[in-house]
């Protein structure tokens, strides 16, 4: 019973990137598409934790928890950002 | 079924997430396409059973890259629509002409040397795989960094210090403004994070590069690993560039090659084949060496100085 449903899981998850992909693409704001990309990061974590068990390898359980531990860089990055000119910047 | 359908997902969507850092007209939305792409990459080695690759991805993307681009792209606004200064290539244009028809004619003839060579069923890998246990560390990807391809990891260090100094060389020309100053600088949120995730990030390299002997792992993982805690410092402000670099961090910056060549020329008058390792206690040894100045290079590399210092 489980040989299906973990990638069916893993499956759906990635569905789910692929719809997220609309916001990264369209904004408007770049904070929108900001906190998609880091929408993005947290599906990742469960995507590789599913191939991890799926696949039985149990060293991707410790890219995930690197994934976790390192996710808060980049909005600390993005926090820092100026306010004005978000949009289309040449 | 299913498996076709995700790696599908996955292969398509790693070109398009290409195609569209490539081509996007917003300079941001591709760097927000790059780190996406980063993502995808990391669940691409997961399907492809290289969780070192993975790893190393998840270290470098997650926590360098993305951050990189994002203070390049605030330095970018911070020059509102100024060029840079420019450098070399405008003063002595047949330079660049001449430098890239050479660089063009070294990869036709590398190319051509290798299509020519006659094709060996892979005889290195099962020699190595088959004497592994020789060496003492059951992970054959650290394995062949440390004791089959030590030649190849120096040579990586090489490449490493070789790209801070082009780095600093480029750096004296172009002169990269500070930081932007960071707007969050006295929200307590920002010291709490640090408290959590710098200490963090020293326990994980540690652990990644214990692990390596056994398990995906290694100096390369973890030095990017340490890396990332200094780059959040940097973010934050807690530690700023400084005019010069001190002694500590060039001794730092050259460590891992120092101790890795030392080893190496040792073992050369004793005997041994030269990079041959002595034990495992070399390998961790010259690991512990390689990671604590992997972490230093990238550092200085995000924070483009000669050095850093406490912010006072």
């Amino acid at each position: 019973m489980m040989a299906w449903l973990l990638p069916l899981v893993a499956l759906v998850l990635l569905l789910n990137l692929t719809l997220g992909m609309l916001r990264v693409y369209q904004g408007p704001t770049a904070a929108d598409r900001m906190l998609a990309a880091l929408l993005f990061g947290s599906t990742t974590v469960a995507v590789l934790l599913v191939f991890g068990e799926w696949m039985a390898v149990p060293a991707l359980r410790d890219v995930a928890l690197l994934f976790v531990m390192l996710a808060a860089i980049i909005s600390v990055a993005f926090v820092g950002l100026p306010e004005a000119d978000e949009e289309e910047t040449p | 079924m299913i498996e076709i359908a995700i790696d599908l997902i996955i292969a398509m969507g790693v070109v398009g997430l290409a195609l569209q850092t490539i081509l996007g007209a917003s300079v941001f939305r591709a760097i927000l396409m790059f780190i996406v792409f980063g993502l995808l990459m990391a669940m691409a080695w997961a399907r492809l059973h290289a969780p070192d690759l993975a790893l190393a991805e998840a270290a470098i993307g997650a926590g360098i890259t993305g951050a990189l681009l994002l203070v390049t792209w605030r330095r970018l606004q911070a020059m509102d629509g100024r060029t840079p200064r420019v450098g070399i290539a405008a003063r002595a244009p047949w330079l660049s002409i001449a430098s890239g028809i050479f660089a063009a004619a070294l990869i036709v003839a590398l190319g051509w040397v290798s299509l020519s060579l006659p094709a060996e069923p892979a005889a290195a890998g099962e020699l190595a795989w088959q004497r592994l246990p020789e060496v003492g560390v059951s992970n054959p990807v650290t394995g062949v960094l440390l004791a089959f391809r030590a030649y190849d990891t120096l040579m990586e260090m090489g490449v490493l210090l070789a790209a801070w100094l082009g780095a600093r060389a480029v750096a004296s020309e172009l002169r990269p403004g500070a930081l932007p100053g960071p707007a969050h600088a006295e929200v307590p949120l920002v010291g709490a994070l640090l408290s959590l995730v710098v200490p963090i990030s020293l326990l994980v390299a540690v652990y990644l590069l214990q692990a390596g002997g056994s398990a995906p792992g290694g100096a390369f993982q973890g030095g990017a690993v340490l890396a990332a805690g200094g780059v959040l410092l940097c973010l934050s402000g807690r530690l700023e560039a400084a005019e010069r670099s001190s002694i500590t961090e060039r001794i730092g910056l050259v460590l891992g090659l120092a101790v890795f060549s030392c080893i190496g020329l040792v073992m050369l008058f004793m005997g041994e084949p030269m990079l041959a390792m002595p034990g495992v206690w070399a390998i961790y040894l010259v690991e512990t060496a390689l990671l604590l100045s992997i972490a230093l290079t990238l550092v200085l590399l995000f924070a483009a100085a000669p050095g850093l210092r406490r912010a006072p």
